[in-house]
């Protein structure tokens, strides 16, 4: 499976993004959730929301750090997704946020105008490795 | 990619606590895509948050799910709070703390810790503090026409529970198409 | 155990940022629990065992959100609150400011009466 929870941007302005998620069978991890009803997992709805968010950010400069999910708050789900059905994810930037900080956001996605999940989440830089061994290994 | 993000259950407690485990692995295909390099940073295998999250689900799922014999259908109903101060890299062992707050027939709450384990020096740093919330659904609970059985608790997470030595009463898992009592 | 008015408002402000994952600032005494700070069915659920537990005290989920008088053809018709219904509501709510709610009596406005003054209002009859 490819980490690619984002087929395509249908709306950007400069605090908001609107983005598509197709949910489509050929997704292998479907058949384990669950088997006999494929629905796509609620953390899965939230990494669309993190990668809209992702794309909405992309200008910000963030320099040389892939933004993280630093944290999350309240997250709701709802009405469940199925294959050949697609989640629609809207972003919006909660004002001020900086690359030292992070940036806190509300998602809101919705399949067939019916909500899927809401809520709140900050996305922050990853932190350059401290003392860690295998941090220094894998992240420079 | 499995649907499967926990790897042991170290411990149970009926209603009241679980423990498992997830080692973090470059044979995962996730991690090649996350982060893929870019022309601001090189190639940054890193476990997802979202993916942390859900194995934190999948083990106060289990101790739900337990704690009524799998009679329930238990779904995630909300991540009320989740806060990370580490992140995992490949080598990692994720070790998972989920307890009951709450539970009762419309479902449950339950808080986590996420601790990151080093393989080379055992040294344990927090990682996550995860507070979730679970519903028990049935037909009445929502427009979706869903089966009869649990299927919420597939063979894969009752084999794990099996394999780590905690074989569920004999009797008390549903076979697939069998109805749940109430 | 004698709590200050100031004192409950504190702690139902702790349980409502908690349950619903706003920041205190929005916590304010007309904020409404729908409208203004995006409650859902499951967040009225946690608020209700966040307040047990915050305040010891034991609450029965329709004490505070009695959803079984909108569903009840005596008191609703129409998408709209009767009087028996006004009666019935102002019996089981006396925490509840519904003024505003009986100039309209339409079922899709009544989440709106459950502001945060609500909650500490319902909190403090609870400790009498």
């Amino acid at each position: 499976m490819r980490f690619e929870l984002i087929d395509q941007v249908v709306e950007r302005e400069s605090d908001r993004l609107v983005a598509i998620k197709n949910v489509t069978a050929a997704e292998e991890y479907l058949a384990d959730h669950f088997p006999g009803f494929a629905v796509l997992p609620g953390v899965l709805m939230l990494e669309a929301l993190v990668q809209a968010g992702r794309l909405l950010l992309a200008d910000r400069g963030v320099a040389d750090r892939p933004l993280v999910l630093a944290e999350v708050r309240n997250v709701r789900y709802g009405q469940m997704v199925r294959p050949g059905q697609h989640l629609k994810v809207e972003v919006t930037l909660r004002g001020g946020g900086s690359a030292e900080q992070g940036y806190d956001l509300t998602g809101v996605g919705s399949v067939d105008e019916q909500v899927a999940v809401q809520g709140r989440f900050r996305l922050a830089p990853l932190a350059r490795s401290g003392g860690n061994e295998l941090e220094k290994q894998h992240n420079g | 990619m499995r649907w499967i993000w926990i790897d042991r259950i170290l411990e149970l407690e009926k209603a009241k606590r679980c423990v498992a485990i997830k080692n973090v692995s470059l044979a995962e295909d996730v991690l090649h895509d996350h982060f893929a390099a870019t022309d601001r940073y090189p190639k940054t295998p890193v476990m997802p948050n979202t993916l942390i999250i859900e194995g934190m689900a999948q083990t106060a799922g289990i101790l739900v799910g337990h704690a009524n014999d799998f009679a329930e259908k238990v779904i995630l109903a909300k991540i009320s709070k989740a806060r990370f101060t580490a992140a995992a890299y490949p080598g990692h062992c994720l070790r998972y703390t989920a307890s009951i707050v709450r539970i009762d027939r419309t479902g449950a709450s339950t808080t986590g810790t996420v601790e990151r384990i080093d393989p080379a020096t055992h040294e344990s740093v927090p990682l996550a503090q995860i507070e979730l919330m679970f519903s028990h659904i049935d037909r009445s609970r929502t427009n979706l026409a869903f089966p009869e059985h649990n299927f919420v608790f597939t063979d894969q997470l009752i084999d794990l529970l099996r394999q780590s030595g905690f074989a569920p009463a004999p009797g008390s898992t549903p076979a697939p198409g069998a109805i749940p009592t109430r | 155990m004698a709590e200050t008015a100031e004192q409950v408002f504190d702690s139902v402000q702790e349980v409502l940022v908690d349950a619903l994952g706003v920041d205190d600032e929005e916590i304010t005494p007309q904020a409404k629990l729908v409208a203004d700070l995006g409650a859902e069915s499951i967040d009225f659920l946690d608020i209700v065992f966040r307040l047990e537990k915050a305040f010891g005290i034991k609450i029965d989920q329709s004490e505070m959100f009695p959803d079984n008088v909108l569903n009840d053809p005596q008191y609703v018709q129409d998408g709209k609150v009767t009087d028996t219904g006004m009666a019935e509501l102002r019996n089981r709510l006396p925490h509840a400011n519904l003024d505003e709610f009986d100039a309209s009596r339409d079922v899709d406005d009544f989440s709106n009466v459950f502001t945060v003054d609500t909650v500490v209002k319902f909190v403090q009859t609870k400790l009498e």
